[in-house]
């Protein structure tokens, strides 16, 4: 049985593009088709999970199932008139829409590393898109369902198992709407632009980093342990590899999920922006992981802080601030998987933005004070980098290795 | 015309770019041998592209390379390192080098994989470390550092449904995360691992494959080699013109004399100022729990054993010793070191591998080992006193009765005291 997992090697880019071009070449003439599209992501969706996996094939089944129930029950609720919109209502959507993806991270807590049989590759992102859904539900500004839009977003091949995590009603303009030659040809420009970007990345940048580099820096830091923290120069080596590995690993994953979706017409959201010039860590999440640090943002830290707010329940704005902050980090910690690693990435920095704010406000009481020209950006940019490696040194797990193992 | 214009411009790139990889890669013929000053570097280099490559391999073992397969042993070459001493004094055999940190039995077997034709009735040199035989086999990130597609290719190539050989293979490459990085060829591996023959699909894909890797290796195994061979040449200028076992052993006692003068292991000084000092007072009476009697290496070395009977290789086992003032200091059993001798020894000679140069009990000898678990200066010259012998006088071609019990769990966990014991005294 052929199994295709998505953008593993450059004969997975052959096949898909031979079978986009009956969808290129209509588009290329100001049309578009559908039912071919679909045709093509169903095929390539049952070849990610096929043979094999063919278990993970059922759990997207059903999950399907159970998602789509949640999402049209909600709309209809909220779209009746007169909805009362009862926070209960909306709790408990959002409580089953996670549950699936609440079972498949714990189970390998509770029974012995195993995985859970509900799960598949990508049940996270589409958990994203769906509770995104519910929450602008319950706002208003998702109005009525669309079976097969819901569908088509929900299961949109080229994002499917890692994203970047679109959002509904973007999804829904751009899947309405018909470019004409020369609009469909800057996309189609683009799109095989960031795939050959996407090659170099993750192909040729984080291969080097991450197969050639990286295990032979791992190895020597074990060698060296037995000093102070088992620390050692290689050790720092491995902080500065790994976090180059993780970067165009996963910014090269993200352009050739972006460049195909910009084939099929469909502009999803960029998920990197030059984190590495960032000159702080706000200004960092806003550059790295973006869509999901935005849905982060707008789900859980804004929700949290609003919520607190509505009930009065904390005065200090900056307390319900760094709270948040705590929830949102804990939260995607917890996300990663349950050790001790990703939930102290996650404290850090939590810990790191709040400090952060502290400082901002601190510089604001003290304007002047500190001069603002290059030098002072360039020091900001190189403190930022470090921290970001040293929190990825954490997230990689390898410390656990080095010190327990 | 626009529209050609426009395209032309995106995808023009693209396609001069990918005919130009698809005839490098897939063109029938070939690119040329491998440079003889290539092979030479490749022997001594040790490094990985040598393991993962056919190309430098079959060219050295069709000459008269013998190889030496090892681990990180081999990277300490003082002036009685066998490569300085098969060059200084022009013995007719040259060894080429297989063994760096972190290569055990498993990576040996697919390695050997790239060069099996050329080994037909040859002669080898193992050297076994005990150190290999933890109870959790090799680990996942050593075994792919020195992995590539093109041993696994070879493998299935050449694998038969239902050969023991081939199916624990293939068990114990779907364990590793190496078995999983290409999708076609785990559904291979997959199949032979379940018995059954691949399918008409496979067979092609792994001819076109194999021309693939084939041309990969030929355009790129012969860069980034590491030169050792100023270390190698550095080594012999030190040995004297004329060869005397005796005389070799009494400079080797005073190189060794003079480098260790830093700490009471008989450790060369810079390994212990780089390595133990820092950590020693924490190593003490660390290594009590040590274990090398039971685990998967078991099995996996019957993988070379197999594969030398099939291949009708005689070769000679040696089995260093650990320093015995190391082993003292951090409380590693000498006992349980004799156990996996005898279990080991057990699995050789009862499969009619009899030449064994047995030094576990050396440990304790003066300037045998160069550090904590390495081979150095007399322990060297002592196993070229095996080498040298086996290699230049003519051996019986040896008969083989290969057990597939080897390949069972039940072997790996095998109670050494419950084996006979066959060590009898060294033979060789």
């Amino acid at each position: 049985m052929i199994n295709l997992q998505p953008y593993e090697n450059p004969g997975y880019f052959v096949l898909l593009v031979v079978a986009l071009l009956p969808a290129i070449i209509i588009r290329l003439n100001g049309r578009r088709s559908h039912w071919y599209e679909t045709l093509v992501s169903f095929v390539f969706l049952f070849l990610m999970f096929d043979g094999r996996k063919w278990t993970q094939g059922v759990a997207l089944i059903g999950y399907t199932i159970w998602q789509f129930a949640i999402v049209a029950l909600y709309l209809r609720y909220r779209t009746k008139k007169d909805s009362p919109n009862k926070f209960s209502v909306f709790f408990w959507s959002v409580v089953l829409a996670i549950a699936p993806l609440t079972v498949v991270k714990f189970t390998p807590l509770f029974d012995h590393g195993r995985s859970s049989i509900v799960g598949f590759l990508g049940i996270s992102y589409l958990t994203f898109k769906t509770v995104g859904m519910i929450m602008e539900t319950r706002d208003g500004f998702i109005k009525d369902f669309h079976p097969v839009k819901f569908l088509q977003f929900l299961l949109f091949m080229p994002t499917i198992s890692s994203g970047p995590i679109d959002r509904y009603r973007r999804f829904e303009k751009d899947y309405d709407r018909t470019l004409d030659r020369e609009q469909y040809l800057d996309l189609f420009g683009k799109g095989i632009d960031r795939l050959f970007l996407g090659f170099f990345y993750k192909f040729i940048l984080g291969y080097g980093f991450g197969t050639m580099l990286l295990p032979n820096l791992q190895r020597q830091a074990m060698q060296a342990r037995g000093g102070f923290l088992d620390f050692s120069w290689p050790l720092i080596g491995v902080m500065y590899c790994y976090s180059m590995y993780l970067f165009f690993d996963f910014a090269g994953y993200s352009l050739f999920a972006i460049g195909i979706s910009n084939l099929m017409g469909v502009e999803t959201p960029k998920n990197f922006n030059y984190p590495w010039i960032s000159h702080n860590i706000k200004d960092f999440w806003n550059r790295w992981h973006m869509t999901l640090s935005f849905w982060f943002r707008d789900y859980i830290y804004m929700r949290f802080v609003f919520f607190i707010m509505k009930h009065k329940w904390i005065k200090s704005r900056v307390t319900i601030a760094n709270l948040g902050y705590l929830l949102l980090f804990l939260i995607m910690g917890i996300w990663h998987g349950e050790t001790w690693y990703y939930i102290t990435y996650g404290i850090f920095h939590a810990t790191v933005m709040i400090c952060t704010d502290a400082w901002i406000r601190w510089k604001k009481k003290h304007e002047g004070l500190l001069p603002h020209n290059w030098f002072t950006h360039a020091v900001a940019i190189l403190l930022t980098f470090n921290t970001i490696c040293f929190s990825f040194l954490i997230f990689s797990g390898f410390l656990d290795r080095l010190w327990f193992h | 015309m626009k529209l050609a214009k426009r395209l032309w411009l995106i995808l023009g790139p693209i396609f001069i770019a990918m005919l130009g990889v698809v005839t490098l890669l897939f063109w029938p013929g070939n690119y040329g041998q491998s440079r003889q000053d290539n092979v030479e570097k490749a022997a001594v280099s040790l490094s990985p592209n040598v393991f993962k490559g056919n190309l430098l391999k079959s060219a050295a073992f069709n000459e008269d390379y013998v190889p030496f397969i090892g681990s990180s042993e081999l990277s300490r070459m003082d002036p009685f390192h066998p490569s300085v001493l098969a060059a200084k004094y022009r013995r007719d055999y040259q060894p080429f080098l297989l063994g760096s940190a972190g290569t055990q039995s498993l990576t040996h077997f697919f390695s050997l994989q790239t060069a099996g034709k050329e080994l037909n009735g040859k002669k080898v040199v193992v050297i076994v470390s005990p150190q290999w035989f933890v109870w959790n086999g090799i680990q996942r990130g050593m075994f792919s550092y020195y992995y590539s597609n093109l041993q696994t290719n070879n493998f299935l190539e050449h694998a038969k449904p239902s050969d023991p050989m081939a199916q624990y293979a293939a068990t114990r490459l779907l364990q590793l995360p190496s078995g999983s990085s290409n999708s076609t060829l785990t559904e291979a591996i997959i199949r032979i691992k379940a018995g059954v023959p691949l399918t008409q699909f496979q067979k092609t894909y792994l001819r076109l494959s194999e021309r693939l890797y084939d041309h990969e290796d030929s355009l790129f195994s012969q860069l980034f080699l590491r030169d050792n061979r100023p270390t190698i040449a550095k080594g012999e200028e030190t040995l004297p013109s004329q060869y005397d076992p005796w005389v070799l052993d009494d400079l080797a006692t005073q190189m060794g004399k003079g480098e260790t003068t830093n700490n009471k292991f008989g450790i060369q000084n810079k390994f212990y100022n780089d390595r133990v000092k820092p950590v020693v007072g924490k190593l003490k009476d660390t290594q009590i729990g040590f274990d090398y009697d039971y685990g998967p290496e078991f099995s996996d070395f019957q993988l070379l054993l197999d594969f030398f009977s099939r291949h009708n290789i005689t070769p000679l086992f040696v089995i260093p010793p650990v320093n015995g003032k190391w082993a003292e200091y951090t409380g590693l059993r000498q006992e349980m070191l004799d156990q996996f001798d005898r279990k080991i020894q057990y699995q050789l000679r009862t499969q009619g591998f009899t030449h064994i140069d047995d030094m576990i009990d050396e440990g304790n000898q003066p300037y045998f080992m160069q550090d904590t678990i390495h081979l150095g200066w007399r322990g060297w010259l002592a196993m070229d006193n095996s080498v040298r012998p086996f290699l230049e006088n003519k051996q019986t071609t040896p008969k083989y009765k290969i057990n597939d019990d080897f390949y069972t769990k039940a072997w790996q966990d095998k109670e050494p005291r419950l084996i006979p014991d066959m060590r009898g005294g060294k033979s060789n």
